[in-house]
């Protein structure tokens, strides 16, 4: 089928897009959540403000600014390093947010034992803090990422050859009612990549609740 | 006698503890107000009195969770005016004579009942995995709960798991234990195994404060009753006298609504 291998070639970019964006923003998300709930009202404030600006704007602008926006001497992103950093940074505002929400969410209780015991401010934050928080937020961090594989379609509007890229190009030498057939594929493709995620991500989660609640 | 060798717990000395002139503020809110008490080494002192009185910020205040405004500290051959910068040495020496146990036992749920008593001790204390679970283990037994040593928080009871906590605080060597209403979130019967615990704690000479609302215990534990009321300390004395005959009106009043409850 021709349309399955036209949507297919665009398979391989569309998992790099979307894991290389969740990992900077796996990553670059912990900085900011600590910043978000920093006691220093300097760095909280301009933490907020940067996770709201982020948020504010579409994506696609975003994509559009870095790829055509940015010209530094005679360095331009080319369209895949463009669609990698404007997901990635999206993906580290909205995680950072996420594990904002899971360190408050730690009983003040935790913490306090902690500080009790005599443990430092960092064994607290990773050994105490990080883990309940991180059992209390994998559901929605497993929501981002499916929500940022499809997300990453946005990518085709600055010309990076995924998935839709695919499908828009098979459409257009195909203008009969041959050239919706991608697009039913595609969407296929989005939620059969889809469902192993929501599926561990429940695994994950039933298995940490029975280690700890029984 | 050095504070480390107190941290390796090659000595566990009776440390006493004095406070002076504590107070505390919430904005114009006063908690504490120049509340002062010496506690002897190898005593118990039991801090009743209503809600609100203060006896649980003044607790805290003890191991600095709560920063009073002004007031001296003196511990373990240090002095620590927590109203002024306090440098992190005084904090740990503080930290490190001091143990705590919470009413809502507070272990972390994502941690067996040995990891929370071995993690601390391996972070605090620098101890290998082997010689903090081999203490964790002794330590177990010793608050009766050694088959649950494998097992989360979130698989005991209450009544466990405060023995736990305890377990807890202890395995990191203090010589002065802090309670705070540790049986309150507890229902009666079960509460009794962890004042077990606690009066077995009293009889090896720790030095113990304790917030509590059992009046039994109180009276048949601790050297030194001490009643709190309206941010201040308003009475305190030997126990079987202040609650036979509470010279404050206020002391007279608190033990009737405990008393004939």
């Amino acid at each position: 089928m021709d349309a399955l291998s036209a949507v297919l070639q665009g398979l391989p970019m569309t998992i790099v897009l979307t894991l290389s964006a969740f990992a900077i923003g796996i990553l670059g998300a912990v900085p900011l959540a600590v910043g978000l709930s920093s006691s220093n009202i300097l760095i909280r404030l301009t933490s907020r403000l940067f996770v709201d600006l982020v948020r504010g704007v579409p994506i696609i602008v975003w994509l559009f600014l870095l790829k055509f926006g940015i010209q530094i001497g005679t360095f331009k992103f080319n369209p895949v390093a463009a669609a990698i950093v404007g997901l990635g940074v999206v993906s580290i505002a909205y995680l950072a947010e996420i594990y904002r929400g899971g360190l408050q969410a730690v009983p003040r209780g935790q913490g306090e034992a902690a500080h009790a015991l005599g443990l430092t401010r960092g064994t607290t934050f990773y050994g105490v803090m990080v883990p309940q928080a991180f059992r209390i937020v994998s559901p929605s961090i497993a929501t981002y990422l499916t929500g940022l594989l499809k997300d990453s379609s946005i990518a085709s509007t600055i010309i990076v050859a995924e998935m839709v890229f695919q499908s828009q190009s098979f459409a257009r030498q195909h203008p009969t009612v041959e050239g919706i057939l991608p697009y039913i594929l595609v969407g296929i493709l989005y939620i059969a990549l889809s469902l192993p995620v929501a599926y561990l991500s429940r695994r994950l989660d039933s298995h940490m609740r029975k280690a700890v609640y029984a | 006698m050095t504070l480390s060798e107190i941290a390796d717990g090659k000595l566990a000395p009776r440390t006493g503890i004095k406070l002076d002139n504590i107070c505390k503020r919430y904005g114009d809110h006063t908690v504490l107000d120049d509340v002062s008490l010496h506690v002897e080494p190898g005593t118990v002192t039991a801090l009743i009195g209503p809600s609100g009185a203060g006896k649980s910020t003044f607790l805290r205040c003890i191991n600095l969770l709560e920063r009073p405004d002004s007031g001296t500290i003196q511990v373990a051959g240090h002095t620590i005016e927590p109203g002024k910068v306090v440098n992190n040495k005084d904090l740990a020496a503080l930290r490190s004579t001091v143990g705590m146990v919470f009413q809502s036992f507070n272990l972390f749920p994502h941690m067996s009942a040995m990891k929370n008593i071995s993690f601390p001790q391996q972070k605090v204390l620098g101890r290998s995995r082997e010689e903090a679970d081999a203490r964790s283990m002794e330590l177990l037994e010793r608050v009766g709960l050694k088959e649950k040593a494998n097992q989360p928080p979130g698989r005991c009871s209450g009544g466990q798991q405060q023995r736990i906590a305890i377990a807890r605080a202890l395995a990191l060597d203090p010589s002065i234990m802090l309670f705070d209403e540790p049986t309150s979130a507890l229902d009666p019967e079960v509460g009794l195994e962890v004042l077990a615990v606690m009066r077995e704690l009293a009889a090896d000479g720790m030095t113990m404060i304790v917030v509590t609302h059992e009046m039994q215990f109180a009276r048949d534990v601790s050297d030194t009753l001490v009643v709190m009321a309206d941010c201040k300390i308003i009475e305190q004395g030997d126990p079987g006298a202040i609650m036979s005959d509470p010279q404050e009106a206020r002391t007279r009043r608190f033990l009737r609504a405990v008393l004939e409850r």
